[in-house]
This record gives C-alpha cells, structure tokens and sequence, in this order.
C-alpha cells in the first residue's frame, strides 16, 4: 500500500485487485442480465409503450393528445365498465374478507375442519376462467340446465305448488277470463244449475295421470254441479258440449261466488272432472276456476340477464377467493395466543364480546392484508367477467380490464384507446399497491 | 368473596389420561392456598377447572353455594392472572385494566376512578397510556394484577404469576402479591412449581404429584410433618437426605441401623411418633434435614451420633457452608424431577456425586473447616429424624396421614 503521509493521492490499485474487481462486475452482470432482460422486454417496455400509444389514434399514425382519456369519460360502455368497477371495489373485498373471517373462525371449531378448509380452497386450484364457465353452466336459466335455478325452482315449488293446469283457455264464450285472474261462467248460475266449464290449450302430457272420462253430472235441486273438462278429443268435437272420450280435469280448484263478487264456497273437481256445491242458498251464482289452478311452475331467475349478471360474476368471483381468505385468516387466528382468549372470557366476555374486543382487533392487520390485496385484485378482474358473462350482456357486466381487451383486441382493434384504458388502470391500482408496500415496510 | 370446594374432582382426557385424580379440597373464604408440585402434577388442571377454562369430567366444584361445574368462565365471578400475563395488546395499561369493567357496564366515572385505584396501588400511574408492549416484565405483570383486582371478583386465580420474572423482581412482587391479597381479603388459588414462592405466600399449601393431591397444610406444618416421602423429597431446598434403614432394638433402646451408622432413637422422638415402636425390627426409610447435620466442631451437642463420608462438593454461601458428602448409606430413589430442586441445582449435586448414589447434604457452619476430597464427620440432631415406611411412603408417626384434611 502507499506510504502513510501521501493521504491525499489515490493508492495505486495494484493490477491483480483491478482485475479482480472486474471480474466481481462480470460475475454481477451476468446473474442480473436474464432477470434484466426479461424485465425489460416483457416489462418496462410494453409498459412504456402503452403510455405512448395511448396518445395516438386507432392506427397508430397521429398524435391525438388526451382524446383517448376523453373518449374513456365519456363514452357509455366505458362509463358503465368503471362504474362496475367502482361496484366490484365496494363490494367484493368486504364480502371475501367477511366470509373468510366466518369460515377461519367456524373451521377453528368443527370437527371435520380440514375437509371443510380443502372443499373451500379447492376453487383456488382452479383457473379463474374455468370457475367462470363453471358457473356460467350453473347460472343457465332453464331450471332443467341451471343447478342454481335448479336449486331455486326446486324449494319455490314447494313453498309455492304450481297450478294442475298452467296453460289452458276457455273453449267457449260462455267463460270469460284467462289464467291471470282465473276463468269464470259469464252467465250465472241458481241452486240445481249445472256449470259447464270447459278448457282447451291443454297439452295431453299436462292432464293429471289420475283423470278419467268427463261425465256431465244431473242437476240437483239445492246444489250447483258442475264438470271441469278438458273440451277437446281427436278429430275435433263440438265446444261446450261434454262429449265421450274428453278428459275430465281433476284437482282443479272451483269457486263459487255470489254474482256481485265474493266468495261463497271453494270445491276441487274430482277424477271425471265434477264438482257440486251443496246445500247452496237461493240467488244467482256464478262459477269460477281459481288463477291458483293456473299457477306457472317456476321457470328461472335470469342471472346471466342485463339486471344480475354483475352480482352473478361477483358471486363467483367470491367463491374462488374466499378459500384464500380463510386460509390466511385462519393462519392469523392460529397465530393468537389462546391466553388471551382466556383471559377475556375470564374477564366476563362472551364469546361474541371475545371475537368483537379480541380476535378481531388482534386479526385487524391480516384482515387489512386480505382487504388491500383483494381490492388490488378486483381493480385488475378480468377472465371471470368474460368467462360468466355471455356476449349478450359483456357491455352490462363489463370492467375496466375487460373494457380494455375488447377495444383494443375484441373486433374493434383500438390500440389508442385501448391503452389508455390500460394506463388508466394502472394508475387506479398504484395507490393501493403503495399502501400495501408501506404496510409491510411497517411490520419489518 | 366465598370459599372454594373441591368434591371429589376427576379430570380425565379423551385417552384416558388422568390429570386430577378424585381432587377433595376445602378453601376458606379469603384463604391463599398455594398448589405446588412438580410440572405435569395436576395443578394448573386444577386451577383451569376452577376458572371454567377446562371441562371438569366428574366431582362436584362450589364457589360459595353454588355448583359451578357447567357455569361458564365468564359467569363465574373469577379473575385470573396468567403465567403470560396474556395482557391485550392492542389496549393500553388502563384498558387492560378496565375491560372486564367496561363488559360490565360499568359507568364510565366509577370506572375511571376504580382503574385509578388500582394503578395508584400497584404503581402503575405513570403508564396508564402506554401500550402493554412497551412495558417491562414486572410493569406487565402488575397490569395483570390490577385486571384482576379491579373487578373485585370472588376468587383470584393465579397461574404462576412470577415464573417470568427475574429473581430480584420475584421476591419483591411476591411479597406484593401477598400483601395485596391480604389487604382485599379475596379467596387465593396460586399455583406453582416454586416450593419457595409456596411456602413464603400460602396460608396453606397443597401439594400434588401425578394428579393426586399428597397433603394440604400450613407450610411450617408441610416442612416439618410431611406426610409421605414425596411430601418430604418436594419441600426443602436442598431437599431432605433420605435414607434406607431398619430400626433395631438396642438394649432398652430404639435405634435406625443406616448400615454404616446407629442413630439412636430419642424419647422425644418416640413421644412424637409412637407408631416407631411397632416398626422395631423392619425396615424404614430415615430422613434427615441438611440443617439437622452440623460440623462438630460447631454443634451444639457435640457428642451427637455422627455420620462418615467424603466431602464432594463443599459450596460456600457465606452464611453456611453446603457441602456434598459420600457416605455409602443406601438411599432411596427418587426421581430427582420430583424433587422440589431447580433442575440446574440437581444437576450440580448430581455432578458431584462420585458413584451414581445420592450424596448426604448438610447445611453446616460457614467456620467449618472441612475440605473438598477429605474425610469429614457430621453430628446429626437426631430428635429431628423424620420417618417413612418404605413400602407406602408414608410418613410414620401416630396421627393418621394428614391427606386432604382442611386446617
């Protein structure tokens, strides 16, 4: 080395340690060069990119400005599309970060947790764009396709029968009405009447198993009779007129009402289509078949319609993310000491007092990392949005990622545009992304 | 405040471990009683089942009048302090303190000056602010305390409140502990594993081994009438020398053959524990405190009966002198973890002992002049001898074993 007085000249570097040094910089360079490269390639300069051709016209020849960020604010689809977005930031992280926190809190207490824990994560295996044709197929509308309407339809038409009959007409003009408010005999009838009523628009498939020929019943002093009868035989037949090889229309529910309206009696017509009415005091009647007889089964909730498709790629959406919720919940509850826990419930807490004062405060951090990150996600949703939504109803469910590859790449090809629909979200998502790396700066 | 029953508590796990076996226990009001006993002995069980933190799998559990087996921990009127502390740590100094006031609805003015009251009483003014993280071990721990003390509960429960601390800070928040205890007047369950802590705090101490309770009593009462060899081994730092040997019939007189020595049997012995006579020609097990061995140089009764050996190990403390003797007398084998020993303690004395077998330890004058590697004798104050029959362990005197009685 050099001489102790000399402190301000530079030592001379003898020409072993030079070489050294540059061969420390080689090695460096080397390590760092793939990790560069493709960082620049696939990274930086599409990124850059983007921001210039977001100033440019469709083709990309002229130089339009800010037109592009104008056209984003004010044309409709793209109004609609961060509309949705803003929905999706207000609700879905809350939904997911709320059912993980139910699911962590429920698993830490069953006893078939695990399996519970793998069925709820399971959907994290799955590519998002599958869960979306999963579900696009469970959404279908016809009950007989959709398992959700399926589902539905099976509990409403329980709860709510539908009718014998959900298609049918009179065949007459002696019945006035439809199946909206019932049918009923225009003209009235008086103790020992008889009341034909007779329908078509019945498919044979929809005739009760248990009918059996129509009979026109006698008249009886007192009582109103009266025959329900499917008024149609092959070959045609005369209307109105109860004739052989005609079905009589059983179960159907008749009610008798007094000719100003109200209702006196109710009957059900029985395997060869009669009812009677005893007992009936002198006046003027008049006959009618309830609309509840005409009550249509339940035939879907339009999920993948304009008014539900968002909520429905939301529900989706939620599905899949909610495992990873649990999952990194569940490790923050694991992570509290079970002290705690007990001190407080020694303290005099409930256990609702213990998860509200407790486990919550004590979880606030992870809840906070499932919030940020599921708000990032939600910014950036894109596939199940596609991949739910039919064609039909993209412009109703449409987000700002999914806006920005239908411009650009679905058929309309504006790359102008379409990149500033990109820069626009990422400049959505950067605030975000900061405060989460600002967090984690703070727990280290 | 009330008295605290155990009835006959069982607690056994789903694989039929058995962690508190047939647990009878009477707690006056205001009384402090100390479970003590080794690590895995049943206590804190014990305690858990008292708390509700733990399902008591049959027995019956009174606080006061009332049944409390299926009454929930927070219906209890109980405070417990644990071994963590298990402060909050997202609450400051007077939140902890004040939460189970707040879930109590307690109005915010009373609140205040109740959490007041117990920071002035524990010192704990100046941190009312702070968050528990940035106090130190003995801060948090008195935070503990004034959580518990501030609800006025019925009962404190304690889960070795001190294990944390240093053992400057243990002394002095022992003689807290015992004196906030005293001044409340609150019924005291503390468990621990210090026989020290268990002996200077108690009123009563109730010692435990394997889930089973072995003898409840005052702590001068435990150190001088234990009432089985385990009793005897626990309590005591350095432990008692036990030894095996027989009592023989010397003339007139009784004396304990230990083989290598006579210790004849004092009047006033056999006047303390006349079921001695009916074990004349059998076996014992003879105990012998390490402060009942003396120099002779330094006895008081300097023609006392002796006992022979090699010094092993001489420590000096400065007030006495503990030394190490081999002697060749057959012990008997206890566990050492059963002993009431800091495990770094056995490991000393076990280091020291040339052949495996147990050395005599006696706590002797500090003048003594005896030397490490030499021949020593040690004059032995036999009307102090304790007495064990060898095949039940239990002590041997008149008074039936004092197993689970209340004082």
């Amino acid at each position: 080395m050099a001489g102790g007085g000399n402190i301000a000249a530079a030592p001379p570097v003898p020409r072993e340690r030079r070489r050294a040094r540059l061969r420390d910089r080689v090695v460096a360079g080397a390590f760092l060069l793939p990790a560069a490269v493709l960082l620049g390639v696939w990274l930086v300069y599409p990124a850059v990119n983007t921001v210039v051709r977001s100033f440019y016209d469709r083709s990309g020849d002229a130089f339009v400005g800010i037109d592009n960020y104008r056209t984003l604010f004010s044309s409709d689809p793209l109004l609609t599309a961060i509309r949705n977005n803003a929905l999706w930031v207000a609700v879905v992280p809350a939904l997911v970060t709320a059912i993980g926190l139910i699911f962590a809190v429920l698993t830490e207490r069953i006893r078939w947790s695990v399996a519970f824990k793998v069925a709820v994560f399971m959907p994290m295996a799955i590519s998002l764009f599958a869960a979306g044709v999963i579900w696009r197929v469970m959404y279908e509308k016809e009950p007989d396709r959709g398992a959700i309407n399926a589902t539905i339809g099976a509990v409403a038409d329980w709860v709510d029968p539908p009718g014998v009959l959900s298609s049918a007409r009179a065949s007459s003009p002696a019945l006035a009405g439809g199946t909206g408010g019932g049918i009923a005999l225009r003209d009235t009838v008086r103790p020992g009447g008889v009341a034909l009523m007779g329908l078509t628009g019945i498919r044979a498939s929809e005739v009760p198993d248990d009918a059996r020929e129509a009979v026109r019943p006698a008249s009886r002093p007192g009582t109103v009779t009266g025959v329900v009868w499917r008024d149609f035989r092959p070959g045609g037949g005369r209307a109105g007129v109860v004739e052989p090889g005609e079905s009589g229309l059983p179960g159907v529910t008749v009610e008798l009402r007094h000719s100003g309206g109200g209702r006196v009696a109710t009957t059900e017509t029985g395997p060869d289509g009669t009812f009677r009415f005893d007992g009936v005091a002198d006046g003027d009647y008049r006959v009618a078949i309830g609309a509840a007889t005409f009550a249509a089964p339940f035939d879907g909730v339009n999920w993948l319609g304009q008014g539900l498709i968002t909520p429905a790629v939301m529900m989706a959406y939620i599905w899949v993310w909610a495992g990873f919720a649990m999952v990194v919940i569940g490790a923050g509850l694991a992570a509290i000491p079970r002290d705690l826990l007990e001190a407080a419930r020694t303290d005099g807490a409930s256990e609702w007092q213990v998860f509200r004062r407790v486990t919550v405060p004590l979880l606030a951090p992870v809840l906070s990392v499932v919030f940020i990150t599921m708000i990032i996600n939600v910014l950036k949703v894109f596939d199940i949005v596609l991949s739910v939504a039919p064609a039909s109803v993209q412009d109703d469910a449409n987000v700002i990622a999914l806006a920005m590859w239908r411009t650009a790449f679905g058929g309309t090809n504006d790359f102008g545009l379409g990149s500033a629909i990109a820069v626009f979200l990422f400049l959505l998502v950067i605030p975000v992304l900061a405060l989460n790396v600002r967090r984690f700066r703070r727990e280290q | 405040m009330a008295n605290v029953t155990f009835d006959g508590i069982w607690k056994v796990y789903g694989d039929d471990t058995v962690a508190v076996r047939d647990l009878s226990l009477d707690i006056g009001d205001g009384e402090f009683v100390v479970l003590v006993g080794p690590s895995g002995c049943g206590k804190t069980t014990a305690l858990r089942m008292v708390a509700g933190l733990e399902e008591i799998t049959s027995g019956e559990l009174r606080i006061g009048d009332r049944t409390v087996n299926e009454v929930p921990a927070k219906d209890r009127d109980i405070a417990m302090v644990f071994q963590s502390y298990a402060l909050y740590p997202h609450l400051t100094v007077f939140e902890n303190i004040a939460f189970g006031l707040r879930l109590q609805k307690v109005e915010k003015a009373e609140v205040e000056k109740r959490v007041t009251d117990a920071a002035r009483v524990l010192g704990l003014e100046p941190y009312l602010r702070r968050k528990p993280r940035a106090l130190s071990g003995g801060q948090r721990q008195r935070v503990a305390m004034g959580r518990a003390i501030v609800r006025r509960p019925r009962v404190f429960l304690m889960d070795e409140p001190l294990s944390n601390l240093d053992a400057k800070l243990r002394v002095q928040t022992r003689a807290e502990i015992s004196r906030l205890q005293s001044d409340l007047g609150v019924t005291t369950i503390y468990v621990t594993h210090d026989q020290v802590e268990a002996m200077t705090m108690g009123d009563r101490v109730a010692v435990m081994r394997k889930g089973v309770l072995q003898q409840v009593a005052a702590p001068q009462v435990l150190y001088d009438e234990p009432a089985n060899l385990f009793v005897a081994g626990f309590i005591g730092s350095p432990s008692m020398n036990l030894f095996r040997g027989t009592i023989a019939q010397d003339g007139d007189a009784l004396v304990a053959d230990l083989g290598e020595a006579r210790l004849p049997l004092s009047a006033a012995t056999l006047e303390r524990r006349p079921a001695l006579r009916a074990h004349a020609g059998r076996e014992v097990v003879v105990g012998i405190r390490p402060e009942d061995l003396e120099d002779p140089a330094h006895a008081r009764d300097p023609d006392a009966p002796r006992l022979r050996g090699r010094v092993v190990l001489r420590e000096a403390l400065g007030s006495e002198i503990v030394a190490h003797l081999a002697t060749g007398l057959r012990d008997v084998d206890i566990d050492p973890e059963e002993r009431g020993v800091d495990p770094q303690e056995a490991g000393i004395a076990e280091g020291a002992a040339v052949s495996g077998e147990t050395p005599l330890v006696a706590r002797i004058s500090p003048r003594s002049g005896i030397s490490e590697g030499e021949d020593a004798e040690l004059a032995v104050d036999v009307s102090a001898l304790h007495f064990f029959d060898p095949g039940n362990g239990l002590g041997i005197s008149d008074a039936e074993p004092v197993i689970g009685a209340s004082a």
